[in-house]
């Protein structure tokens, strides 16, 4: 075994009075990939972030190739060739992508920018990771999978000797995953030292070489990848054992609460139909780019679209928000943060924010928001330390509830659900899906957006599929399995017009 | 005043000649307060005038609120409108004299108003007012007519060359008096900051005897300060420049508004015609015309008030 | 918990109590100040001046802050407001004309400039939101117009209200009740009710979700451009209602009225703790912050504490003081 070149040795953490980590022993070996798994606030980040020279360690060592190191900076870490990729990107927005790349490390001819240059070199760095985007185009323009190939390319661009992704795959599809894999493998036999996290125990067990599983800020088992079994891995994180991830599969009514016809969206969406169910989960699949959130934001009112949209007989004005919520229907947003949640704010503000008229007119009802807030947390089960603090320091299992509790609130018929459970942990994915099924069997009609093969097939008793902006076709009962779905994603399959029953 | 009139009949006399078909530039400040506001009145009035007359003749008349645009207002109108002669109230002195200097060695005739450049020998003509004599001749009517060991208090205007050389003329006419001046602070040439100062002024001090405002934008705002406290009659308040409203009180006899000081904006309407003149060769027209200020009393005030200037 | 729950909360609770004194504190610090250096400083007459000078900023300041909670800016309220001034100036003296020095005519003066005063701020705010265009351009261009129009209405001159209805009207600055003036106790009502609308109606609200987190506010069904819209002609209407407040005080508007006021409402506006990024926004603060504007005039006027070159220099230091405190955490992230 090779010697380690990156390791804590008895490290805390405490912020305030508050200790979150409490004595972690973790060793990063040059050519290894190293799983951290842990749900959601168990400490990874803080790990990642102390590894990385983001944080400082308030007890114990970090040790670089067998010496004592302390981070004032990152970008001391970064000179040492430890670079890290954070879940949420840290790229420029309106600068190009080469620019990005090479930010704060330009080259130059003479004193003057070489852009030919690095636009050769991003070009074949992208290139290297299968990616299309072309350097000169600006950040925000690009899709999120592309920004993490960005921010990779970045991280390559910097002779990496460790690398540490916070959570990478989360946003990218299979067959990027499966890019992203291909290159972290490269890294691995030119003998950089890789730690990852994620949340997909399969990846885990596929990529990585060593697993360790942090729970509650105590690392409470460590191995080689051989010795765990996925099963192994979620009890470790979880502390308990897991009953089945999904529960039983609710079977719709017969009565049609949600028709929507022929509906575009210009350059995202053609001609989509599809019939909703009352009581009924229905799943739409579908690659990402593959105009599922647009049809169901097209469908919610949040985008101007062509077509009909009929919620029990009654037509939806198109752009009409507050119409579609009027109607009783409501749409959860896949972008969480960026969409969902006021970050700066506190639980209640965000919870009531969709319903505040109901809170008292023209003054808001303080106590009845605080009502509506601790219901909330008592039927979401959100663990929040501090009723007061800002929404953007829960976890992200946490926020997700909070933003389902949100969406919930005006006591929806039909809940549009976009990637219910993005980043989250095990244990809350497990709440959540119950919820789910919980509001079908309460005669609630849901529509479930995701990603994740398994969370459709083991949700939707209906799937429909979506492919560049089209739906391709319709799988139901014993017909929902991930090959059929696959097909259909990827246009081979194309069933003819009308299919949606 | 006796000079402008001077001029005006030369331009009578040397106009009935026929005059070389030319363009003259006109640059001044905008009409941001009270006084440039007349001084734009006046411009506009000559030129229109002047237009009407002479149809050979013609004017292009900028407009500007800051140094730096005056500097592309004068490069466009020797760049695109070829002037023959320009006529200039420098927004400030430094700035321009460079530009303005280029326009003069080009052959441009040059009349300079009111603001000297930085450097002598420039220009062509110079025509001003005189801000020592402007507060020279509100500190001497002071000396002259209240009682000594009287309080003063003080509104200069913005920080400014203009300002500094009435604050100077003033306190050389004060020099070797008993007055007392209690108090000088920036007004701004503003009504609102010199109410705001005055009412300040009125709860600092218990006696004030007299209130140089500087300006009669700045008497404005006094006075309605002074009204509002109920201390009416315990001071005088001496504005400058001749504002309409205050010569009219002036000529009815106001106790609280015995006087006020010329500095007539009109100098624009003598600079732009003694240019027409001189630029055209029809008549010798080089050199220095200072404006003195008078004194404006009740006796006298019906000659500088003028029923429809907005100033 | 996370890294992230278990550190912020503690550190932001102290920082709220720093940053909710922080103008009070420097308010307090310039109060005694000015009662050391001059006798006359809490006399009567001098308080009374302060807050009634305080008053029209004020009234704007606090419409202000509602733009600027809800992600907007309005650099145009200082020539707003000289316009509006003339066109009231000029409308009034066109109706005492034919209906003599009376009250229908004072009434109907104030209609006029509250209507204007709405009409300008809707124009804003349909450029803004309709059209889509940049608060900041909008503003700024009809700052300039504005501007240009009452030069224009003046003709480069002063418009003055006509001298016997100046005298009818000027209760209106210098009456009030029980020896409080009318310009501090629209003030206080409208502080009062903006501090209200701010933190317990649901329009507050939703400018600070606004300002916040547009996507977010959009997806909740906030109705973010009717909002947004509401802001600033709100902020009109209150540039309207300081309008009718100041003509009374010198009867007069010109080219050079209300001049910079936008730069002071937005200084007091920020000094005042609320986010000049939106998201945050505090009325009481609002008014904390133009008081403190008013006090360090005054206080320089009161005193011969420094050469009246550098009262500028003051100011700045002090308003950069005052939001220094309300930092406890170093430079901003």
């Amino acid at each position: 075994m090779t010697d380690p070149i990156l390791s804590l040795s008895d490290v805390h953490k405490s912020f305030g009075p508050i200790e979150v980590l409490h004595g972690v022993n973790f060793a990063l070996r040059p050519g290894e990939v190293h799983a951290l798994i842990g749900e959601n606030g168990a400490g990874k980040s803080t790990t990642m972030k102390i590894l990385a020279g983001y944080l400082s360690q308030t007890d114990g060592e970090v040790i670089f190739e067998g010496n004592p190191i302390r981070f004032d900076h990152s970008d001391e870490a970064e000179d040492l060739g430890i670079i890290m990729i954070h879940q949420e990107f840290n790229l420029a927005e309106h600068l190009a992508v080469d620019q990005n790349i090479f930010l704060g490390r330009e080259l130059k001819k003479g004193w003057r920018l070489d852009h030919g240059e690095m636009r050769r070199r991003s070009a074949e760095l992208l290139q290297r990771l299968d990616c299309r985007v072309d350097p000169a185009t600006q950040v925000n323009r690009i899709s999120v999978p592309d920004k993490q190939m960005v921010e990779i390319a970045k991280a390559l661009s910097r002779d990496a000797r460790v690398l540490i992704m916070d959570e990478p795959t989360a946003v990218l599809t299979e067959r990027e995953t499966e890019v992203l894999f291909e290159q972290i493998e490269r890294l691995r036999e030119q003998g950089v030292a890789i730690l990852y996290t994620s949340h997909k125990l399969s990846e885990v067990k596929r990529i990585a070489d060593r697993v360790t599983v942090l729970r509650d800020g105590t690392m409470v088992r460590s191995g080689m990848v051989e010795e765990f079994s996925e099963h192994d891995m979620a009890t470790a994180m979880v502390g308990r054992e897991l009953s089945d991830l999904f529960p039983p599969k609710a079977e719709g009514g017969a009565e049609t609460v949600l028709e929507v016809r022929n509906v575009s969206v210009p350059g995202m969406v053609e001609n989509a139909s599809l019939n909703l169910h009352r009581g009924e989960v229905l799943g739409i699949g579908g690659l990402v780019g593959s105009g599922r959130t647009e049809l169901a934001e097209a469908i919610a009112g949040l985008r101007p679209r062509d077509g009909e949209v009929t919620v029990k007989g009654t037509a939806l004005p198109p752009g009409d928000i507050s119409a579609a919520v009027k109607a009783g229907l409501v749409y959860l947003t896949e972008d969480r943060k960026g969409a969902g949640l006021l970050l700066e704010k506190t639980l209640r503000e965000n919870l009531t924010l969709p319903l505040l008229s109901e809170f008292g007119n023209p003054l808001i009802n303080r106590r009845k928001e605080e009502a509506a807030l601790s219901k909330a947390i008592e039927d979401f089960a959100i663990r929040a330390p501090d009723r007061g603090m800002a929404v953007g320091d829960l976890s992200g299992g946490n926020q997700q509830k909070l933003l389902l509790a949100k969406t919930l609130l005006s006591n929806p018929e039909i809940v549009i659900i976009d990637e219910p459970t993005r980043g989250i942990d095990i244990g809350t994915k497990q709440q959540i899906y119950q919820l789910i099924a919980d509001l079908a069997a309460e005669g609630r009609s849901i529509i479930v957006i995701s990603s994740e093969m398994p969370e459709l097939i083991g949700l939707a008793d209906r799937v429909v599929v979506m492919h560049s902006g089209e739906i391709t076709g319709e799988v139901s009962g014993a017909d929902v399995n991930e090959q059929r779905i696959v097909k259909l994603a990827m246009g081979m399959d194309a069933e003819p017009e009308g299919t949606a029953a | 005043m006796k000079i402008t009139l001077v001029a005006t009949t030369a331009l009578a006399g040397a106009l009935a000649l026929p005059a070389f078909a030319q363009t003259i530039g006109v640059s001044i400040p905008a009409a941001t307060h009270g006084w440039a506001g007349a001084l734009n009145y006046h411009a506009e009035r000559t030129v229109e005038r002047l237009e009407e007359t002479y149809p050979d003749m013609d004017f292009v008349l900028t407009t500007t609120s800051d140094p730096g645009t005056q500097v592309s207002d004068l490069e466009d109108m020797v760049a695109t409108r070829g002037i023959d002669a320009l006529v200039v109230l420098p927004f400030e002195s430094e700035p321009l004299t460079g530009p303005i200097q280029r326009i003069a060695e080009s052959g441009t005739w040059v009349t300079v108003v009111d603001r000297g450049l930085a450097q002598d020998g420039i220009e062509d003509l110079y025509v001003a007012g005189d801000n020592m004599s402007f507060g020279q001749t509100a500190g001497q009517y002071f000396v002259d007519n209240l009682d000594s060991g009287a309080k003063l208090v003080v509104m200069r205007g913005i920080p400014s060359t203009v300002d500094n050389e009435r604050v100077e003329g003033f306190e050389a006419a004060l020099e070797g008096s008993d007055l007392e001046v209690l108090a000088m602070d920036h007004a701004n040439w503003n009504r609102d900051n010199a109410f705001t100062l005055m009412q300040d002024y009125l709860s600092r001090f218990s006696e004030i005897d007299a209130v140089w405002a500087a300006d009669d934008d700045q008497a404005v705002g006094a006075l309605a300060a002074i009204e509002q406290a109920g201390r009416s009659g315990e001071m005088i308040v001496v504005g400058g420049a001749g504002m309409k409203e205050m010569v009219d009180r002036i000529r009815n006899g106001d106790e609280t508004v015995p006087v006020n000081v010329t500095y007539p904006p009109s100098m624009i309407s003598t600079a732009i015609e003694m240019t027409a003149v001189g630029a055209s060769g029809a008549a010798p027209m080089t050199g220095e015309f200072i404006i003195a200020s008078e004194l404006i009393t009740q006796d006298n005030a019906e000659d500088y008030y003028f029923e429809d200037s907005p100033y | 918990m996370t890294d992230a729950t278990a550190k912020k909360p503690a550190a932001r609770r102290s920082s709220v109590n720093l940053q909710a004194i922080g103008p009070v504190v420097a308010l307090i610090v310039l109060v005694l100040i000015g009662i050391s250096l001059s006798d006359n400083f809490l006399s009567y007459a001098n308080v009374t001046n302060v807050l009634a000078r305080s008053a029209f900023i004020g009234i704007i300041a606090v419409g202000m802050t509602f733009v600027i909670t809800a992600g907007g800016l309005d650099l145009s309220v200082g020539s707003m407001a000289a316009f509006v001034a003339g066109v009231m100036i000029i409308a009034m003296n066109a109706m005492t004309e034919r209906m003599g020095v009376t009250l229908p005519v004072v009434l109907l003066g104030m209609l006029i400039a509250l209507f204007s005063g709405f009409a300008a701020g809707m124009i804003n705010g349909l450029l803004i939101t309709r059209a889509g265009i940049e608060a900041f351009i909008v503003t700024l261009g009809t700052m300039g117009i504005y501007r240009s129009l009452i030069t224009w209405l003046a003709d480069g001159g002063t418009l003055s209200i006509g001298y016997q209805m100046g005298e009818f009207y000027r209760p209106v600055y210098y009456g009030g009740i029980a020896g409080i003036s009318w310009p501090i106790i629209v003030f206080a009502l409208v502080a009062i009710i903006g501090e209200i609308a701010m933190r317990h109606t649901a329009f507050g609200r939703h400018c600070a979700a606004i300002g916040s987190n547009e996507k977010v506010a959009r997806y909740s069904s906030v109705a973010v451009l009717r909002v947004r819209l509401i802001t600033y002609a709100l902020l009109g209407l209150l540039v309207g209602l300081a309008v009718v407040m100041y003509v009374p005080r010198l009867g007069s508007a010109s080219s050079a009225t209300g001049l910079l006021w936008e730069l002071e409402a937005i200084a007091a506006v920020i000094i005042g703790g609320t986010l000049l990024k939106g998201g945050f926004g505090r009325v009481w603060g609002t008014v904390v912050g133009v008081l403190i504007l008013s006090l360090i005039g005054n206080i320089l006027n009161l005193t011969d504490f420094v050469s009246p070159y550098l009262n500028g220099a003051i100011q700045g230091v002090v308003i950069i003081l005052a939001v220094v405190l309300q930092r406890n955490t170093g430079p901003a992230r």
